[in-house]
């Protein structure tokens, strides 16, 4: 008799063990896609930033035509980008060519002084970093995803939950290299 | 210089403050036994439902109350959002790297570097920073302060330390209760009755100074796993190791006793068997690892 008592009770134990993964496997799986939602909200902060931007830019560094026409064109790469990735990507060229707009930005001590000059160039840093906080949440939510689905006993309800794998969010390598700065 | 994870360091003190906890719990059955063939079975359970109902009810006080009672014996007032953008800016980048919410911001006018996170959720957490850490650190030593705070709220630690504080409260009215009781002791006892008592005695006033110092160490790997948890949310120690550095020229600041376990760095002075936060240079030492 005993016996039916026992396995009753791994039966019982089992199905909540089973239960308990699948809501942790939701669990992750939704707050990775909120950190992607979270990256795509700070992108379009970054872009509607621009405009503002190029008007201060504009009155000061007027003869600046070529790094003026690369952040522009970088703003517009970004906002036709299909899929994150490729937004991610457009953002990684506009984040390279700010860095150079505010190099030469080092030239025009007038426009440093603008207080909207200042304020926006300490938004789209923040909007950044934000960027990056929300990356990286976004690739260890997938670490974290990757360890309950390749660790016992993840490994085995996984595949019945059909939860398939999911990819991290890579920086491809000509990105990698640091921006050229060039000082004339 | 062998590196240390963050990750290691986080599970390792967690673990550690667990394996603490359960030291108090084991204390409570010990003083529990020997109360219990001192006197007799119902009184220790007597004793035992009355140090629940007390320490708990004040613990939970307490608790749900944190964040109020922290701000106001500090005087803290609400950070302005337009006059404090980059403070929000970077507590808002911690909330992304770290997924909870937004807490509320407060300042406290204090010449010191210094900061305190309390609230008993991440759904109701305050983090409160001097006036003294915005005007001296750098942008990546206040995030790295601020990182450490929120860390707090994320792992949950008000609410554990809340939880020993119970245990430790209800081990310190056992105790009381029990010495107090001594006079109303039933003298018919026999021998062994007698040497139960010692021993009861001996336990029942070593009791709470044990716990408390438990209760200190947990404190401590809580704040270690803080600047770990830390480091995960910036990828970098650099701005804590900063934070801290500048920290050592601290003067002490008046703060109540109860809520000074919740600041970053130590307030007053204290020795280190019997202080909240583990020594600056251990802390530097354990970063420079990571």
């Amino acid at each position: 008799m005993v016996i039916w008592w026992v396995i009753g009770g791994i039966v019982v134990l089992g199905a909540l063990v089973f239960l308990g993964y699948y809501n942790r496997f939701v669990s992750l799986i939704n707050q990775i896609d909120n950190s992607l939602a979270q990256i795509d909200v700070q992108l379009k902060r970054r872009a509607d930033l621009i405009p503002n931007l190029m008007e201060s830019v504009k009155g000061y560094m007027k003869h600046e035509k070529g790094i003026i026409t690369e952040v522009t064109n970088a703003r517009k790469a970004l906002v036709s980008a299909g899929n994150l990735q490729g937004k991610v990507k457009a953002n990684d060229k506009l984040e390279g060519a700010l860095s150079r707009l505010f190099a030469i930005a080092e030239n025009y001590p007038n426009l440093k002084a603008n207080e909207n000059f200042v304020q926006l160039q300490n938004e789209l840093s923040s909007t950044e970093d934000k960027i990056a906080y929300s990356r990286q949440y976004y690739n260890d939510g997938i670490m974290s995803y990757n360890q309950a689905r390749l660790t016992i006993p993840g490994k085995w309800f996984a595949s019945m939950y059909g939860f398939g794998d999911k990819k991290y969010l890579q920086i491809s390598q000509s990105e990698r290299a640091a921006p050229k700065l060039k000082f004339d | 210089m062998e590196r240390i994870s963050f990750y290691d360091q986080i599970a390792r003190n967690k673990r550690n403050s667990i394996f603490l906890v359960l030291i108090v719990g084991v204390i409570i059955i010990i003083l529990g036994y020997a109360i219990s063939f001192a006197f007799s079975q119902e009184y220790f359970f007597f004793i035992m439902i009355i140090a629940i109902i007390f320490s708990t009810i004040y613990s939970l006080i307490g608790y749900n109350f944190s964040d109020k009672i922290a701000l106001s014996s500090v005087n803290a007032i609400k950070a302005d959002p337009v006059k404090y953008r980059q403070f929000y800016n970077s507590v808002e980048g911690l909330t992304y790297a770290s997924g909870i919410p937004m807490p509320k911001l407060y300042i406290m006018d204090n010449p010191q570097i210094n900061a305190f996170a309390t609230g008993r959720d991440p759904q109701h957490a305050v983090v409160c920073v001097t006036t003294g850490t915005l005007e001296k650190l750098n942008k990546q030593e206040l995030e790295g302060v601020l990182a450490h705070e929120m860390s707090h709220i994320a792992n949950y630690d008000i609410r554990f330390m809340t939880l020993t504080a119970i245990l430790v409260g209800m081990v310190s009215i056992i105790s009381q209760l029990f010495l107090r009781s001594m006079w109303m002791r039933d003298r018919d006892n026999n021998k062994s009755g007698a040497i139960f008592l010692i021993i009861g005695l001996v336990l029942a006033i070593l009791a709470p100074i044990l716990t408390s110092l438990v209760q200190l160490a947990v404190s401590r790997k809580r704040e270690y796993s803080a600047d770990a948890t830390a480091v995960k949310f910036m990828r970098t120690p650099t701005g804590l190791i900063g934070a801290l550095t500048k920290i050592k020229n601290n003067q002490e600041m008046k703060v109540a006793g109860s809520i000074s376990p919740l600041f970053f760095a130590k307030p007053n002075r204290a020795a280190e068997l019997f202080s909240t936060h583990p020594p600056l240079e251990k802390r530097i030492d354990i970063l420079k690892k990571m």
